[in-house]
């Protein structure tokens, strides 16, 4: 199966999306989509789907002029688009997600369970995977959910398979099992549409890449012919650089002290970070990191350990308690956690601080704005005024506002959880450069990431966890990937 | 962008105006008096008044109760027939509601209120402000507490009580085995038909159970299911309102049972199941007379002709023999 | 093209549909029976609002955490037959009424306490207490209703309900001051801000700092405490504690919220578009009783007017999008 497309345009209401894209793909390849937030990814691949009508352009599929009327259509035809947040029902087994629509009938028109189960088992089975079939979709980790969502891609004998950043959530071992399961089927001549922002999965999985900017398809490439850096810049349209800006740290008194924390998923963590410090802590998804500063922050409780801030022994048992200590917490699920998305700038950045803006009893609306106005051109969030919905924003300006809260509140221990998940190459950078003239005003930051490079860049010194221990402490100078990896894959 | 949000400021500056003038009226209304009342004093000379010259509002408890939707008929039909103009309001069976439909009824300026009350206690703040407003005021089946009113048609629930008991003694005889269905607990009705009942029952019959079925239709099937597992051996049940004897005597019936019926009202439904012999008898008011006693009570009231304080409309038992004519009677059917 | 996006968002249609309906609707009913906007029925409709709007107040609290409170109408009956009893007894209606109240916002706290800490719904939480609190009234009342007596001579008592304070009912007066004060709660307080913010995102408003559960408790009190004030001002209007009384109320002060633009997945409302909305409903009834439209038909006309409002509402939503 052959796919062109070419000159494809997109307008929503007068905002252009797409200006012009061409893209290819054929079976038996992995063709990687490269571009920022909004640079148009999704929208072409909607419109290959039949999600999305084209305004302009031509998709022609095998030379044929093709257009999908809906989704269902262009599974029909062997197209299958494996979305980020897979759309299954948590509830149902897997052998009922995977026949869902599709159940095979006995002759009373009854649902025939044992056949189905047969055929489900049969699919993992030649994926490699020994998934229960019995048990609830919710119960499988995302890897698996991402198994069975390749398994009902073959069970329509799907010849071109479409990934949504697929190993954002998968754990290092699932990701390889993953690109097994791809390189196996792509000789199988099943052609895939990559779509990633971890450039390292370029050289990993790919043949090709295209890369997006501003509705433009800027260029393709055979991966092995091109280097990161003119990756990154057709992404951002410019040389950016080095991504990180490097780190020249003054360490000033112990901030916050932590000694033999326990709880759920987590047992006798001990640390302590520095005024103007960054310190990292690496390792696997489900090493316990977030689980660890949650309970410290306290969101969830914590079994036992001691806490001292500022030298003295502290109990923090919530969040509002955490804040009047001076630290924040910039969650991971900036989503649910972080931003109350149909509200304004202002009340979001506000809301931390907000009884300090009390004047008998009323809220002093002219210096709230002013503090939310300051914070917006301190962190350089990119928005007309502080009073748009955080939800209208892109995930980097949204981070930014999230810091601004804390930053705001005035914050001097801040805790990050993934940082720049979710966010541009470009405001990226700007959200390192944030970090840095933080802890020159001798904030103290611990930085809970899973970007290894970023860690490495970014940390004076990285902790890293393994199921729940910690493994060891490394200064994050001089320090390589491997050393870090080492470690958080339990070994010594 | 600056026009926009210029109109939205304007748009906020018109309704806070609006609601300024809202309040504005109110203040010049009320004539700057404070207390108790909007106004006061009144006069006992009425001036004459043909009933087609009348405009009467009525304000009826429910219309979810055939015999009430019965007694609208006759009201609405027999003012109308006279020529004059009638209002309707329901009140839903919510005591907040029909003070509210009374007021809106004053508002209206009519001539005259013909009130079925929710309850008797409630009602009495609106029949002062109707007599602040010196309209004339005619309670239909309950009266009211306090307040003046210019008479109370009812039937004479406590003589409707006391027949129903004397007449399950005839028919079953002394110390019979019987079960008394109760109305909604603190009705008028269901006070006076209980009282009435109980005065007699509660000596001469053995009454084994009083439950409540709220006068409603399929909470008294409930019940008398209930009962007739409690008390099988049971002779005899009386229901304080019909559509309590209809739900019973679906209840008997599928239980297969003989049991004497007895209900309060005389609607269709119980007429019709009288005939089919499946509830015994019930005390039948004579919706038409009390209806039109009260429209009638009005043009009395603007011809300047005595009107009595109370008018207690008879009741009587209605059982197969006579159940034909009392149909014809207040139905017409 | 991002500018036009922004000033769209300044300027909230949707935060003056319920008075633009209430316009059209003034207008309309105005045309049929001129009656309606004299002075005197005006106020007649002002105290008509006013039980619904003041339960309605604390509802927008409620609802603005995308909770509910169910309970409003049994609690209203509760403490309405506590105060007359008491009164009937002996105590000064003044005492007779702040120990409703109390008692109200005890209630209250009672439904947010079963909802953060015995991890209830809303819905069934108040569900359960709509059902406890009506039986709890039957029983106190023995299904009488609680009149005469003292209730019939205390000036206080019969003030609340009916009196006039300069040419105005004193309950528009109280209901006007229980605006001003909620008004001021919800959109100049940090606790309204708090409010907002649990409504729109709990976790991220947790995590932030905001004492939830606290808050929640705070909120369903305050929703209490109004269906105790509304309940003693029905009781004076009536002269008489009904047992039944407040049936429902919860349904039409939810309708007066949502009318007024409030959404019931939290975080979006006004308290002036549920004072709007209260007044648009009360207008309703008043409209269609001077209008002489049959009560069965009222309830159809009431219905279509919900569905339209919260249609156009969620349409508006949309195209923001």
């Amino acid at each position: 199966m052959q796919i062109e497309m070419k000159g494809i345009e997109k307008s929503f209401g007068t905002n252009k999306v797409l200006r012009g894209v061409d893209f290819d793909v054929h079976s038996g390849e992995v063709h990687a989509l490269m571009g920022e937030n909004g640079a148009g990814k999704s929208t072409l691949m909607n419109i290959l789907t039949g999600l999305l009508k084209k305004d302009a352009g031509t998709i022609k599929v095998d030379n044929h002029d093709t257009t999908y009327a809906s989704a269902l259509d262009a599974e029909h035809h062997g197209i299958s688009f494996i979305h980020q947040e897979m759309n299954n029902f948590a509830e149902m087994s897997v052998v009922d997600n995977m026949f869902l629509n599709k159940e095979i009938k006995t002759k009373l028109g009854l649902v025939d369970q044992k056949k189905m189960r047969k055929e489900a088992r049969q699919y993992l089975v030649n994926l490699g995977s020994d998934i229960d079939v019995d048990s609830k979709m919710g119960d499988l980790t995302v890897g698996q959910q991402q198994m069975v969502e390749i398994a009902k891609s073959l069970m329509i004998n799907a010849k071109i398979i479409i990934m949504d950043e697929p190993t954002a959530a998968l754990t290092e071992n699932e990701t390889a099992i993953l690109f097994k399961t791809i390189r196996e089927l792509r000789s199988n001549s099943v052609g895939f549409i990559y779509i990633s922002h971890r450039m390292e999965e370029l050289w990993q999985i790919c043949d090709r890449v295209t890369v997006m900017r501003d509705g433009l398809s800027v260029n393709t490439y055979q991966t092995k012919d091109v280097a990161e850096n003119q990756i990154v810049h057709d992404m951002v349209g410019r040389d950016i650089g080095d991504y990180y800006p490097g780190r020249h740290p003054h360490l000033g008194e112990v901030a916050l002290k932590a000694e033999h924390l326990s709880g759920k998923k987590f047992h006798d963590i001990s640390f302590e970070v520095h005024e103007g410090e960054i310190l990292g802590f690496s390792g696997l998804m489900g090493a316990g990191r977030t689980e660890t500063m949650r309970a410290l922050f306290g969101i969830d409780k914590l079994s036992s350990g001691k806490i001292y801030v500022a030298g003295k022994e502290t109990k923090l048992t919530s969040p509002s308690v955490s804040i009047k200590k001076g630290i924040g917490f910039l969650t991971e699920d900036r989503k649910n956690e972080g931003l109350i998305t149909e509200q304004s700038l202002e009340d979001n950045i506000a809301l931390p601080s907000i009884d300090t803006f009390r004047k008998h009893g009323i809220i002093d609306k002219k210096a709230e704005d002013k503090f939310a106005d300051m914070l917006i051109k301190r962190l350089t969030v990119k928005a007309n005024n502080a009073q748009v919905t955080a939800g209208s924003l892109s995930g980097g300006n949204q981070q930014k506002v999230v810091l601004a809260k804390w930053v705001g509140s005035g914050s001097k221990i801040l805790i990050l959880d993934e940082p720049t998940r979710g966010v541009d190459v470009g405001a990226k950078k700007e959200i390192y450069e944030l970090m840095n003239q933080l802890t020159d005003r001798h904030v103290a930051i611990i930085m809970i990431s899973s970007d290894l490079p970023e860690v490495l860049s970014m940390s004076d010194r990285i902790e890293v966890l393994y199921e729940g221990k910690q493994m060891g402490v490394i200064n994050a100078q001089g320090a390589t990937q491997e050393q870090v990896m080492k470690l958080a894959t339990g070994g010594k | 962008m600056m026009n926009i949000k210029n109109f939205s400021k304007r748009l906020m500056k018109i309704a806070t105006a609006a609601s300024v003038l809202l309040l504005a009226g109110g203040i010049l209304a009320g004539c700057g008096s404070t207390g108790l009342s909007n106004s006061s004093g009144s006069s006992s000379k009425v001036e004459k008044k043909a009933p087609k010259d009348l405009k009467i509002g009525v304000s009826i408890s429910t219309l979810t109760n055939p015999a009430f939707v019965n007694l609208k008929n006759v009201i609405s039909d027999y003012a109308k027939k006279h020529g004059s103009k009638v209002i309707i309001d329901d009140a839903n069976n919510d005591t907040s509601k029909q003070n509210n439909d009374v007021e809106d009824l004053i508002t209206q300026k009519v001539d005259a209120l013909i009130i079925n009350p929710c309850d008797s206690s409630a009602i009495s703040t609106v029949v002062k402000k109707a007599n602040d407003a010196k309209i004339p005021v005619i309670c239909v089946d309950r009266s009211a507490d306090s307040g003046k009113v210019v008479s109370t048609v009812a039937s004479d629930n406590i003589a409707g009580g006391k027949k129903a008991a004397n007449w399950l003694i005839e028919k079953l005889g002394e110390n019979a085995k019987i079960a008394e269905i109760q109305g909604i607990p603190g009705a008028s009705a269901t006070r006076e038909r209980g009282k009435g009942f109980d005065s007699i029952g509660d000596k001469k019959l053995n009454i084994v159970t009083k439950q409540t079925a709220q006068f409603d239709r399929a909470k008294a099937l409930t019940v008398t299911e209930n009962i007739l597992q409690a008390h099988s051996d049971i002779k005899g049940i009386f229901a304080q309102n019909d559509e309590e004897a209809v739900g019973a005597a679906r209840a008997v019936k599928a239980a297969n049972k003989k049991i004497t019926i007895i209900g309060f009202d005389g609607t269709l439904a119980s007429l019709n199941l009288i005939q089919k012999g499946q509830i015994t008898a019930t005390v039948g008011q004579q919706w038409n007379k009390i209806g039109q006693e009260s429209v009638q009570k009005v043009y009395d009231h603007y011809q300047n002709k005595k009107v009595p304080k109370n008018d207690k409309v008879a009741v009587k038992i209605i059982t197969k023999n006579n159940v034909a004519s009392f149909k014809k009677q207040v139905y017409n059917k | 093209m991002d500018k036009a996006k922004t000033t769209k968002k300044k300027f909230d249609f949707t935060k003056y549909m319920a008075l633009v309906a209430l316009i059209i609707l003034v207008i309309i009913i105005t045309v049929l029976n001129p009656q309606f906007i004299a002075p005197n029925n005006l106020l007649n409709l002002l105290r008509q609002a006013s039980v619904n709007a003041l339960i309605a107040f604390g509802m927008t609290f409620v609802i603005l955490t995308s909770g509910i409170d169910l309970s409003v109408g049994s609690i209203l009956a509760f403490t309405g037959a506590i105060s007359a009893s008491l009164i009937l007894g002996g105590t000064p209606a003044w005492l007779a009424a702040l120990i409703g109240l109390a008692i109200g916002a005890l209630l209250g706290a009672l439904n947010g306490v079963f909802i953060t800490w015995g991890k209830v719904t809303p819905f069934i939480a108040t569900l359960a207490t709509m059902t406890i609190w009506r039986g709890a009234t039957y029983v106190f009342t023995g299904g009488n209703p609680i009149t005469g007596g003292k209730m019939n001579t205390s000036f206080f008592f019969q003030f609340v309900g009916q009196g006039y304070l300069f040419g105005i009912p004193f309950p528009v007066i109280i209901t006007l001051i229980a605006f001003i004060i909620c008004y001021v709660l919800l959109h100049k307080t940090a606790f309204g801000r708090k409010t907002f913010a649990l409504g729109g995102n709990e976790k991220a408003a947790f995590v932030a700092g905001v004492k939830t559960k606290k808050l929640l408790i705070i909120i369903y009190t305050i929703s209490g405490l109004f269906a105790a004030l509304a309940g003693f001002i029905l009781t004076s209007r009536l002269g008489s504690a009904q047992p039944d009384a407040g049936m429902s109320y919860e349904m039409d002060a939810i309708a007066s919220t949502v009318i007024g633009g409030a959404s019931l997945m939290g975080g979006k409302g006004r308290m002036a578009g549920t004072l709007v909305g209260a007044l648009l409903i009360a207008s309703l009834s008043n409209g269609m009783n001077l209008l002489g439209i049959n009560s069965f038909y009222q309830q159809i006309v009431k219905g279509v007017v919900i569905l339209i409002a919260v249609m156009i509402d969620s349409q508006t939503q949309k195209n923001r999008e």
